[in-house]
């Protein structure tokens, strides 16, 4: 699958049930995607690195020596900009800078060519990093996510200095795919009901709300108890913007890789609730090579992780090759 | 909502150990584990309520051992720089009597924390993790 186009990839996030419990330790993680055929692995350091922010040298070189035992490549050293981590105020300039360098140095030590990063970093920080990023030989990369859009003024700066030449090989954007989702997914449903909203009920909201129509609209056309209200805000707030999946050609010539979003896959190996058909589409129909590393989030709504990834790798598999 | 299942993670079920130095009682400690799926820095926790068979325990009786360190409760908005792995227990130390060996108590726990990376429109996710375990003396 090597030579492939789309390669398989995977945040160890979506592991996450397993490795909180202690059910899975870090290398339990990588024998499980690689036997699940995973080529490729995002490493949340925030999450997976003991020590963080500031690793040992022996577990960077354990590290290493797992990823070529299990046969996977490090994709990203996936980093946030954790804005709020002081009472008092927001990060300054100096410390995000900080904070990111500090990253992209361990990402480098532990053999990643790639740090992803998110919007909060500011343009301003962004074009500041881009010394290090040539001194490194690395690339800085930031997730655009839901609520996000490429419309949103701020991603209109981003991608401006993404599209200039000097940035090229070191910026760049990960679209994740929730930015595409346009409707609740079955796990989300499920729990609207067990919260006590009427099935026929949220048959007839979601309905409406594919249909296009507002929120005032929707709760002027019925009569709802007030959880019923509160499900109807929840699911315009969550996906009334989602982006057009057509965007995806424009930001995929700075795209070093995607994230593969998902909640809930259906037994046929489809997401009712994401574009991947017709994302997959646009995807091969570029000049993109590179991983779509799945993002599995419904681990927070407590099913079987493990059925969910395999799925995934079976439904981008089918999509690659049709 | 979204960090809700985590929750149950927040009293680790292991035994309550009573503190000695040498042959004086001390006080006993149970441990902890941050309800999310990475770790946070401690200035993160906007408060932290213990409560032993329905006993709210007062913070000047509270020890919170992670990192090699023992903190108190009101040092937490200036540990910025004290990061809390998310595979690593926190001891949480009542200083006092012990409690009896083999006994059963209600450890109640309420965690409120901050989410420092969520600020899309300026305003940070706050979550109340909230545990409860009967937990046996060692």
């Amino acid at each position: 699958m090597s030579d492939k186009k789309i390669k398989l990839g995977i945040t160890l996030f979506s592991l996450t049930p397993y490795y909180v419990t202690k059910e899975w330790d870090l290398e339990r993680c990588l024998k499980e995607v690689h036997e699940m055929g995973y080529q490729g692995i995002e490493l949340v350091a925030a999450q997976m690195v003991p020590d963080y922010p500031n690793p040992s040298d022996q577990w960077l070189e354990n590290f290493k020596a797992l990823l070529k035992k299990y046969e996977l490549n490090l994709i990203t050293w996936s980093a946030y900009i954790d804005m709020g981590i002081r009472t008092d105020r927001d990060l300054t300039e100096k410390e995000i800078i900080q904070y990111t360098r500090n990253d992209m140095i361990y990402a480098k030590k532990a053999g990643a060519r790639m740090v992803r990063t998110q919007h909060g970093i500011t343009p301003e920080v962004y074009r500041k990093m881009l010394p290090l990023c040539k001194v490194l030989d690395m690339k800085l990369v930031i997730e655009m996510h839901s609520p996000h859009h490429p419309q949103v003024p701020v991603w209109k700066e981003y991608l401006k200095i993404m599209a200039d030449p000097e940035t090229e090989d070191y910026f760049g954007v990960v679209p994740d795919f929730s930015i595409f989702q346009h409707t609740p997914h079955k796990l989300a449903i499920d729990a609207f009901l067990k919260g006590g909203c009427r099935k026929e009920v949220l048959d007839t909201i979601i309905a409406m709300h594919d249909a296009g129509l507002g929120e005032e609209e929707m709760i002027s056309g019925g009569d709802y108890t007030d959880y019923e209200k509160e499900v109807i805000a929840d699911i315009k707030h969550r996906f009334s913007a989602p982006a057009k999946v057509e965007e995806l050609a424009k930001l995929l010539p700075c795209t070093p890789y995607i994230h593969g979003k998902f909640h809930y896959i259906t037994k046929d190996c489809k997401d009712p609730t994401i574009p991947y058909e017709r994302a997959i589409e646009i995807i091969k129909k570029s000049d993109f090579h590179g991983y779509i590393a799945c993002e599995y989030e419904g681990h927070r709504f407590d099913i079987d992780a493990k059925e969910q990834l395999s799925r995934f790798v079976s439904m981008i598999n089918r999509l690659s090759e049709e | 909502m979204a960090f809700e299942l985590f929750n149950r993670l927040l009293v680790c079920d292991k035994e309550i150990t009573n503190m000695k130095a040498e042959d004086a009682a001390v006080g006993y400690e149970f441990y902890v584990q941050y309800p999310s799926y990475r770790g946070t820095y401690l200035s993160c926790i906007e408060k932290l309520e213990i409560q032993i068979d329905g006993q709210i325990i007062d913070t000047s009786r509270i020890g919170f051992y992670v990192n090699g360190k023992e903190v108190l409760v009101e040092e937490f908005p200036d540990l910025f720089r004290e990061y809390w792995f998310i595979l690593d227990y926190a001891s949480v130390r009542i200083y006092g009597d012990g409690l009896k060996a083999g006994s059963k108590h209600g450890v109640h726990v309420l965690l409120r924390h901050r989410i420092p990376y969520t600020g899309y429109f300026g305003n940070y996710m706050i979550e109340d993790a909230v545990c409860e375990k009967e937990l046996t003396v060692k």
